[in-house]
């Protein structure tokens, strides 16, 4: 078994005395797929948002390789290293080329670096074809597809990917799992909140199962 | 009243480079066009701040920006006049019957346009874009900034309808402008004095003049939004 990534300490979310979220250990191994189900509600996307450094506004810490931080002053340091993919992912009014640049910017990384992270992110989501074309015009699972190069171009240490499939034809959901199993073998640290079976029922993926706020069950 | 005749002696004045004509068109220009340029980056940063942060006595900063919106040009060229007057605060300065005056006075009025539309280009953007710009590793202001271009067209609206309601005002320009020929005599103060003098041909030329500005404008606008898809 690989050493924890991350582990939660007390995570805590509520609206006055409604609790949404309240897990009170959780840990995420390096280099472990996760999928993370539930029904509606039962406080996927803001255990996400939190563990992206979103939602501030939550109680509790949590250990990241082995530094020790609370939710409410989440560190810069983490957003370089956790990214988050929204369910309907948001890509910048300009061109595929920059959305794909900008957080490989953000890093500092020089010219010729990102130029090749950025072709081999096209190459990888398969957007070759589309790569003079306005975000805006993309289809729902090429933006989805895109999204996740965005991110995974970034090499993060952790990447949350909420309800990836969601809003996506049969096409576009099969592309995007091709693109999970993907991560999935590349070792890559991710958690996928779903509701697709065919997510869940990717082999490798471990499952964590959250029920009114808490993780009712955790199975490989 | 015959409307052909002094129409086409405006048209004649135009074509013939009256110099009179010219002055007072340029002057119109570079006084807008400065105001704009100085008062544009304060304004839109206030806007987002307003748009954005949450801090005590925000919602009446909004008001009271607002309530600027609807304040009369003569009163804000009044309130300039005593502030630049030889006996106000500011007459050291000497800067009361010349260009800068005019500019400080378009200042004031664009200022509440710039901001009033930038707080509501931010106010509608898309929450997902801030987020993702820090989920990607920006820092605040460069996430701040990420918001702000990606409602570019929203913030230009706002530097074209300040820019137009500059060159376009009279009140303030005749108050602290003194509407002095070949010095601060500028289009609209211009119309003014040649329509109580009956001197149409001039009028309907700086008319002319200023229609055709602010279309032009506004159709670079249009040209811009529709190159960067209309939102």
């Amino acid at each position: 078994m690989s050493a924890p990534l991350i582990t939660l300490h007390g995570a805590r979310k509520a609206f006055g005395a409604r609790v949404v979220l309240e897990i009170e250990r959780l840990s995420v191994e390096d280099g472990g797929a996760y999928v993370l189900v539930g029904p509606n509600g039962s406080g996927k996307t803001t255990l996400m948002r939190i563990l992206a450094g979103l939602d501030r506004d939550a109680d509790g810490e949590m250990d990241f390789r082995g530094e020790r931080a609370a939710f409410a002053s989440y560190p810069e340091r983490l957003r370089r290293a956790i990214v988050y993919v929204h369910q309907h992912p948001y890509l910048f009014h300009t061109s595929l080329r920059h959305n794909l640049e900008y957080g490989l910017k953000r890093r500092g990384l020089p010219a010729a670096e990102r130029a090749r992270r950025v072709e081999e992110a096209i190459a990888w989501a398969g957007l070759e074809p589309r790569r003079a074309t306005p975000p805006e015009k993309l289809s729902g699972g090429e933006k989805q597809r895109a999204a996740l190069a965005r991110a995974r171009a970034l090499e993060p240490e952790l990447l949350l990917l909420d309800e990836p499939t969601s809003s996506l034809d049969r096409e576009g959901r099969a592309q995007t799992l091709a693109l999970l199993a993907q991560l999935r073998d590349e070792r890559r640290t991710v958690i996928v909140a779903c509701h697709d079976q065919e997510i869940i029922a990717l082999p490798g993926f471990t499952r964590l199962r959250l029920e009114d706020g808490r993780i009712a069950l955790q199975s490989g | 009243m015959d409307l052909l005749e002094p129409t086409r002696q405006a048209f004649a004045l135009l074509l013939s480079g009256d110099p009179r004509l010219l002055q007072a068109i340029w002057l119109s220009l570079w006084v807008s066009v400065g105001a704009i340029a100085l008062v544009a980056a304060p304004s839109v940063a206030l806007g987002f701040l307003l748009a954005k942060k949450q801090f005590p006595g925000q919602r009446a900063a909004v008001v009271l920006v607002q309530a600027l919106l609807s304040f009369p040009t003569v009163v804000i060229g009044l309130v300039i006049y005593l502030l630049l007057s030889r006996r106000g605060p500011l007459g050291s300065l000497d800067l009361l019957f010349t260009p800068w005056a005019i500019m400080i006075g378009y200042m004031v009025i664009a200022f509440p346009i710039l901001v009033v539309f930038t707080l509501s280009a931010v106010q509608g953007a898309d929450p997902r874009v801030y987020e993702t710009a820090r989920s990607l590793g920006a820092g605040r202001s460069r996430a701040s900034l990420t918001t702000l271009w990606e409602v570019r067209f929203g913030i230009l609206a706002a530097v074209v309808n300040g820019f137009g309601r500059a060159v376009s005002e009279v009140g303030c320009a005749i108050m602290v402008g003194g509407n002095i020929e070949g010095l601060t005599r500028n289009i609209p103060t211009a119309i003014a004095l040649e329509t109580t003098k009956g001197e149409f041909s001039q009028g309907i030329a700086l008319g002319f003049v200023l229609m055709v500005v602010a279309l032009g404008v506004n159709i670079l606008l249009a040209l811009l939004q529709g190159r960067g898809g209309l939102r």
